[in-house]
């Protein structure tokens, strides 16, 4: 049977190898698209982790849904006693989030100001590594302002000038004081770049009434792919009124807008195989009907209809297989290849900036299961689009089928 | 028959209109006079944090207002003035003069119920909002104020009770644009102060889930009704000269 399946596909090679070509570029087409989008959301997820949000979120169990300073967190050093000593985690810093006015003679726009501990925070996101201008945030600073590069020129100001706080402390007194422009930073997100400012925490609690408080603890764990495990470890030792959140509940919108960004590649990609689909099937269509003779024949010598059937797809078998593991292994390659060594696309970034787009890079990912799974929809897709043609010749009696033309 | 009736209904719901107009025009005259000075008590409370201030207000017309807080001593000498639905203020420890941008407007205003958008637009109730009156109820009137067309305000309909004996407020409910409730606010202890009726106690409550618990209670200690208030008040060089 192997050898007849074999024997017909090399007969019959105009329509092996347009079946074998289409469903080698399904495949091949699958894989990488598949590995683009899901490496570019990963690039986009992964940079805003990186930047600033971190693996996971200590905070008042209350603060997420209405952060104010009636949620803010009280006892930060006897929470971070608890953190001591877990496996797993890299670093942890206390941030205060303040919304605020930050005013120059020129402008005034309202920002997010937060309080950080300059050494630890180095530690856990890239605000130190995005410096742009000046220097970074030191322990000994007071009201030295660390600026994000698009809020720095929404301002007008440089290294050296003056920027006027005005906000709320904790106890809603008014909270004000001039700091000076030692530094200013470009993550390339540019909603953060526009909005945000940084300064000593140490200093920052003074003025804000906020000792040993926090807006949270941001954590750093050594292994992402772990956070959940390491989540749920530092809920059973923290007290009722905590709440411990990893970045898919704090990136929650950003992670359903990337699903729903795979559902529409998905679909898009999905109008594709149905015409690859009908392709396939006209193909199979028209090379079974010119061989209902033959067919008709094999039965005549004495093969059972489920013997010329398991023939049929015995050799969309051979030929699918073939194809579809080549895509996979071509297709695998480049997600490989381009995950290493991601297209650059000049000027990129700056056009979509505004969707989180940080970097001119378009990276891939590479993942086995991924692969493994784009094949098996074109490899199921081969098998469904012979259903039809098969099910045509079993409609012919041996002798009708001898008799066709 | 028919045509008398439509006729009669129409001028009763105009002269329903008129009347619901004309109580609000009255109760504006009552509280803001000619020009207004004014010794506030207020009392924030929060989940967290109480706290008390101690502010003096000069206002002049609808659009001219300045306000100094007097306590707590941390605050003290930061001013604010409001012009023309425009507000700038003054913080004596970085001797800065800030103006409020747009962004900032529905910021609470020092941590009250208050956002510095209804510093603003307080007092333009007959000019943003179209008054019906839905309840009689012996001096007690119930007016339904929905906003003007053209005119860009927060809220998307208050229901306001009014003691027209004293031309004075009992109750206002704010709504939304989805007309869900945001917050009350409840007036008592009606003083009279030269010839103009004030309420002088006034509680905010919140309807948010986000500020349950809250509540800004403000006493009026002392109010002063067509004084002359002088224009310099009025003024950016006010926020600085009268800071201290």
């Amino acid at each position: 049977m192997f050898s007849l399946a074999l024997k017909n596909i090399i007969y019959y090679k105009g329509r092996s190898l347009t079946t074998f070509f289409l469903s080698l570029l399904s495949a091949l087409l699958f894989v990488v698209y598949v590995a683009f989008m899901d490496g570019s959301h990963k690039s986009m997820l992964k940079n805003s982790l990186d930047i600033y949000t971190g693996s996971l979120q200590i905070m008042y169990k209350e603060y997420r849904e209405n952060p104010s300073y009636d949620t803010i967190l009280e006892g930060v050093k006897r929470v971070e006693k608890r953190l001591e000593g877990i496996a797993g985690i890299k670093a942890y810093s206390a941030r205060l989030e303040s919304y605020a006015l930050l005013s120059t003679q020129e402008d005034s726009v309202g920002s997010m100001v937060t309080g950080i501990n300059p050494q630890k925070e180095s530690q856990i996101s890239k605000l130190k590594e995005a410096l742009h201008q000046g220097r970074y945030l030191e322990k000994s600073d007071t009201t030295a302002i660390y600026i994000g590069a698009d809020l720095a020129q929404r301002l007008k100001v440089k290294i050296g000038d003056k920027v006027a706080f005005v906000g709320s402390s904790i106890d809603y007194s008014f909270s004000a004081e001039n700091f000076e422009v030692v530094g200013v930073f470009k993550t390339g997100l540019f909603e953060f770049d526009a909005s945000s400012a940084f300064v000593n925490k140490s200093y920052f609690d003074e003025l804000m009434l906020s000792e040993d408080m926090a807006s949270y603890i941001v954590v750093a764990v050594g292994d992402i792919e772990a956070v959940e495990s390491i989540v749920s470890y530092i809920q059973t030792k923290m007290p009722q009124d905590i709440e411990v959140a990893s970045w898919r509940v704090l990136m929650a919108s950003m992670v359903q807008a990337m699903e729903v960004d795979s559902i529409f590649g998905y679909i898009s990609l999905g109008l594709f195989f149905v015409v690859i689909f009908f392709v396939i099937m006209i193909y199979g269509f028209i090379n079974i009907s010119t061989r209902i003779k033959e067919l008709g024949l094999l039965r005549a010598l004495g093969l059972r209809s489920g013997d010329v059937t398991a023939l049929l797809f015995l050799e969309t078998a051979l030929l699918a297989l073939s194809s579809v593991l080549i895509g996979m292994v071509l297709g695998g390659y480049l997600a490989y290849y381009f995950e290493l060594h991601p297209i650059i696309i000049e000027g990129m970034a700056e056009t979509y900036k505004e969707y989180g787009i940080v970097s001119d890079a378009v990276p891939t990912r590479f993942d086995l299961w991924t692969i493994c799974w784009n094949g098996a929809v074109v490899l199921v897709l081969n098998f469904l689009a012979i259903i039809y043609p098969i099910y045509y010749t079993r409609q012919f009696s041996p002798v009708e089928a001898m008799r066709h033309v | 028959m028919k045509k008398l009736l439509l006729t009669l209904i129409f001028l009763s719901t105009l002269l329903f209109a008129q009347t619901a107009q004309t109580i609000i025009k009255k109760l504006e005259k009552n509280l803001r006079g000619t020009d207004v000075y004014s010794k506030i008590e207020m009392q924030i409370k929060t989940k967290r944090h109480s706290r008390s201030m101690l502010i003096e207000s000069w206002g002049k017309g609808k659009k001219k207002n300045f306000t100094k807080i007097l306590s707590p001593s941390r605050d003290r000498g930061i001013t604010f003035l409001n012009l023309d639905k425009q507000m700038w203020q003054y913080i004596p420890k970085i001797e800065r003069i800030v103006k409020i941008p747009p962004s900032m407007m529905l910021q609470s205003w020092m941590g009250t119920d208050f956002t510095n958008d209804d510093m603003v637009k307080q007092s333009s109730l007959v000019d943003d909002y179209k008054a019906k009156v839905l309840e009689k109820r012996g001096s007690i009137v119930t007016l339904e104020l929905i906003p003007r067309r053209d005119v860009a305000v927060v809220w998307g309909k208050i229901v306001s009770k009014i003691d027209t004996k004293y031309y004075t407020q009992v109750e206002d409910i704010f709504y939304d644009d989805d007309g869900k409730k945001v917050r009350k606010m409840s007036y008592s202890k009606v003083k009279k102060f030269g010839s103009h009726f004030v309420t002088t106690i006034m509680v905010i409550v919140p309807f948010e889930k986000s500020k349950q618990g809250n509540k800004t209670t403000i006493k009026i200690v002392d109010a002063k009704f067509d004084q002359g208030i002088e224009s310099s008040y009025f003024s950016k060089q006010a926020l600085k000269r009268y800071s201290r």
